[in-house]
């Protein structure tokens, strides 16, 4: 569930009187002033009003559209720190501010060499969920000040729905947490989870205290609440598309776009297997499979491409839901990658993304595992 | 004249009894069509070889899970094939292949086609609701009286490319009484004459009826001139395109449906789209603010430069895009314009080179300075 590794961390009482959001970017700010961040990584509203993008700054006007916590995931976040440090660390300091889900990403890409977080700061929140970017869509302006009512008032119920049973929506991964929850009216936690995070905290005059147990309490109670509810979810998702049929049922109108690939924050090869020569067959192959059967579906290989793509990133799967948002089709994607993941994640004993020093378990060979599997 | 085939039965069923003959006749070992796959009714392209499998065909329903074109692509990519299929195929998926040929991303070798004067799809998400189900017979009244539903695709809406060029059998449908009683099928070529030979039915000397398709056509460009109306507002400048494609998230998802877009590696998900962090600092002190990932409107006009010649309008990439931006109408918008500035129409001849690779010594002196 929310328990990171580091469940002592410390926190500092801030308080939010002007608002939230304006006292995390006031927080933004001054850290800029103080040299600790050259740039911050964050969400801002397009021109059009109709999305919020990741916008690397360092002029600071431009925080007037940002939003820290806007109401649709429109780019996952670790697909985005990937972009400016896939090539290799920078010379800027960088603060990024994401979502928990996309932290955890982002770490999972670290150890997947995509990413290098030495000069990136990780600023996570406590996460009430995201939008379906479809229903945002149908009213950008009306959607947001849903949202935020919905947020206000802890309701996932509009939210993506592998958001409505994210049991790790407060889980802190990365240096700094913005903590809401069990926080006294007018006012936050700022958490502290690394030594990167400590330092920005000192320079920033603050002090760390062991005053945020209302904040633990609070996210031990809404995690378990949510735990459950995933645990319940995901067993009935189970019953209706496991096995080889309900599957074959469940992506028939899957139409190859491979957008849940695209959208994927953990996907990412340069060039998929699926899309590769590897799955290109002469026409006489094709022809053979079909008379084998009497029919064969053309668009080949839907299960292949889903069932693979689960193999290779299912340990890694942080169930952000981007794979269901950009599906053209509907098919609940995220939910059944989530179940999947669930399991071979629990194998290992293995939470993608909570801790960047933790190995991806297929990476390591442990001895003693498994031996239920031995002959 | 051309000779036609008068069948006794409804387009859906005449279409049907006309593949059936050509697999029991053995006059082909395959039949491209759509099909419904599952009990659900969800339908997908298939081969199907066995004549008692056609059953669940349904060749002319009005959807394209996916372009045609790029699906006969991959079938034929390593090679044509050996023994003779017929594909049944909309007039735009049908020019797509043929610009795949011209790529040499396929073969025409063996393959018979089977078209349609068409009137157009609907969109995907009718088939995640369920809706396009109870459309069918509406769908089918109004091709019938040479009319265009408002919830058609919209690229669909506005094609004036709806009578194939280069099908061997075209069914005319648009404008054509008792749809649901008879069914014309046109041969426009020697294998389509070949393939409809003994084949039970009314044989003519007929020519398709340019009248009514004049009308249509007339029609359908009122309904494009609309759409590109309506985009119009917007398209100025940088600041227009910004207001379109801001929201796009890059998920490439138009790119990998396009029946154009054949690259194995696209250039904007090459190491080319991806930038050093020194890029990122010297954008940073030039703007203060750089969009992360970047190069949204340069993949968009990227792609526009690479396939707009070829744009058929089929529409594919309007439907996947999550963000809901009208990629086909901005597609074939600028598409055209420039197919028209070599009076190229894409897939109407494999026989047409594509423009950008030839060179005629008399063309734009007006560009010569």
């Amino acid at each position: 569930m929310n328990d990171s590794k580091n469940t002592l961390a410390k926190g500092v009482t801030v308080s939010s009187k002007f608002g939230i959001k304006e006292t995390i970017i006031d927080f933004l700010k001054r850290a800029m002033d103080k040299k600790i961040f050259d740039a911050i990584l964050i969400p801002i509203k397009v021109p059009a009003g109709d999305s919020f993008v990741y916008v690397l700054l360092n002029e600071k006007s431009l925080f007037k559209d940002a939003m820290p916590l806007p109401p649709i995931m429109s780019v996952q976040g670790a697909k985005a720190i990937s972009s400016i440090t896939r090539l290799g660390k920078g010379n800027l300091k960088i603060a990024a501010v994401m979502r928990p889900c996309e932290i955890r990403a982002t770490n999972e890409l670290a150890k997947l060499k995509q990413v290098d977080l030495e000069n990136i700061t990780l600023i996570s929140m406590d996460c009430p969920g995201v939008l379906p970017t479809s229903y945002f869509l149908k009213d950008p302006e009306k959607m947001t000040m849903r949202f935020n009512e919905a947020a206000e008032r802890q309701d996932d119920s509009i939210m993506r729905p592998v958001c409505q049973i994210c049991d790790k929506s407060s889980m802190v991964a990365g240096d700094l947490h913005i903590g809401t929850l069990g926080a006294k009216k007018d006012t936050f936690f700022i958490i502290s989870n690394s030594q990167k995070g400590d330092d920005v905290i000192h320079k920033l005059e603050m002090r760390l205290e062991d005053n945020i147990n209302s904040w633990h309490e609070s996210v031990k109670k809404y995690s378990q609440e949510k735990h459950i509810k995933r645990k319940k979810n995901l067993k009935s998702l189970k019953s209706k598309v496991g096995g080889l049929d309900n599957l074959i049922d469940t992506f028939s109108q899957c139409i190859n776009c491979h957008n849940c690939m695209k959208a994927c924050p953990i996907c990412y090869c340069r060039l998929c297997y699926f899309d590769s020569d590897k799955v290109k067959h002469p026409s006489e192959e094709y022809l053979e499979m079909a008379e084998d059967k009497g029919t064969l579906r053309f668009l080949p290989d839907t299960i292949l491409f889903h069932v693979g793509r689960m193999m290779h990133m299912s340990v890694s799967c942080v169930s952000c839901g981007s794979c269901e948002d950009a599906c053209p089709m509907s098919i609940p994607v995220a939910q059944i990658f989530s179940m999947v993941a669930d399991e071979t994640q629990d194998l290992f004993g293995y939470v993608s993304g909570r801790d960047v020093n933790e190995p991806i378990p297929l990476t390591v060979y442990k001895e003693d595992e498994f031996h239920e599997v031995e002959d | 004249m051309t000779r036609a085939l008068r069948l006794n039965k409804g387009i859906e069923q005449g279409v049907l009894d006309l593949l059936k003959f050509l697999l029991d006749s053995g006059k082909v070992k395959g039949v491209f069509t759509l099909n419904k796959i599952n009990s659900n009714g969800d339908v997908s392209y298939s081969i199907i070889t066995r004549s008692s499998d056609l059953d669940s065909a349904v060749p002319f329903f009005p959807l394209m899970p996916a372009n045609a074109g790029k699906l006969l692509s991959r079938f034929t990519l390593k090679g044509g094939t050996k023994e003779p299929i017929v594909a049944v195929v909309k007039p735009c998926e049908l020019r797509a292949f043929v610009e795949l040929i011209k790529r040499e991303q396929g073969s025409l070798e063996n393959i018979f086609f089977i078209s349609l004067t068409c009137g157009g799809v609907y969109p995907l998400k009718t088939e995640v609701d369920g809706t396009i189900k109870e459309d069918i017979p509406k769908y089918w009244d109004a091709v019938s009286k040479g009319e265009i539903l408002g919830d058609l695709r919209p690229a669909c809406r506005g094609c004036t490319e709806f009578k194939p060029h280069t099908a061997d059998i075209t069914f005319d449908v648009i404008g054509s009484k008792d749809l649901d009683k008879q069914s014309i099928a046109f041969l426009n070529t020697e294998k389509g004459e070949e393939l409809a030979k003994g084949m039970k039915g009314e044989f003519l000397e007929k020519e398709l009826d340019s009248k009514k398709l004049n009308e249509f056509k007339i029609k359908r460009e009122s309904e494009k001139k609309k759409l590109f109306d309506e985009l119009n507002i917007k398209m100025n400048g940088m600041d227009g395109l910004i207001d379109i494609f801001g929201k796009c998230i890059g998920c490439h998802g138009c790119m990998r449906v396009c029946p154009i877009c054949y690259c194995k590696l696209c250039e904007f998900e090459s190491p080319d789209a991806e930038y050093k962090p020194s890029t990122f600092e010297t954008e940073l002190k030039k703007r203060g603010g750089v969009r992360i990932p970047p190069g949204i409107i340069y993949y968009q006009l990227g792609r526009l430069t690479h396939i707009g010649i070829s744009c058929v309008g089929c529409g594919a990439c309007d439907d996947v895009c999550p963000m809901d931006i009208p990629v086909s109408t901005i597609f074939k918008k600028v598409g055209e314009s420039v197919q028209k500035l070599f009076d190229y129409v894409p897939g109407r001849d494999v026989e047409e080179k594509i423009p950008l690779v030839t060179f005629e010594k008399e063309e734009f002196k007006d560009v010569e300075e």
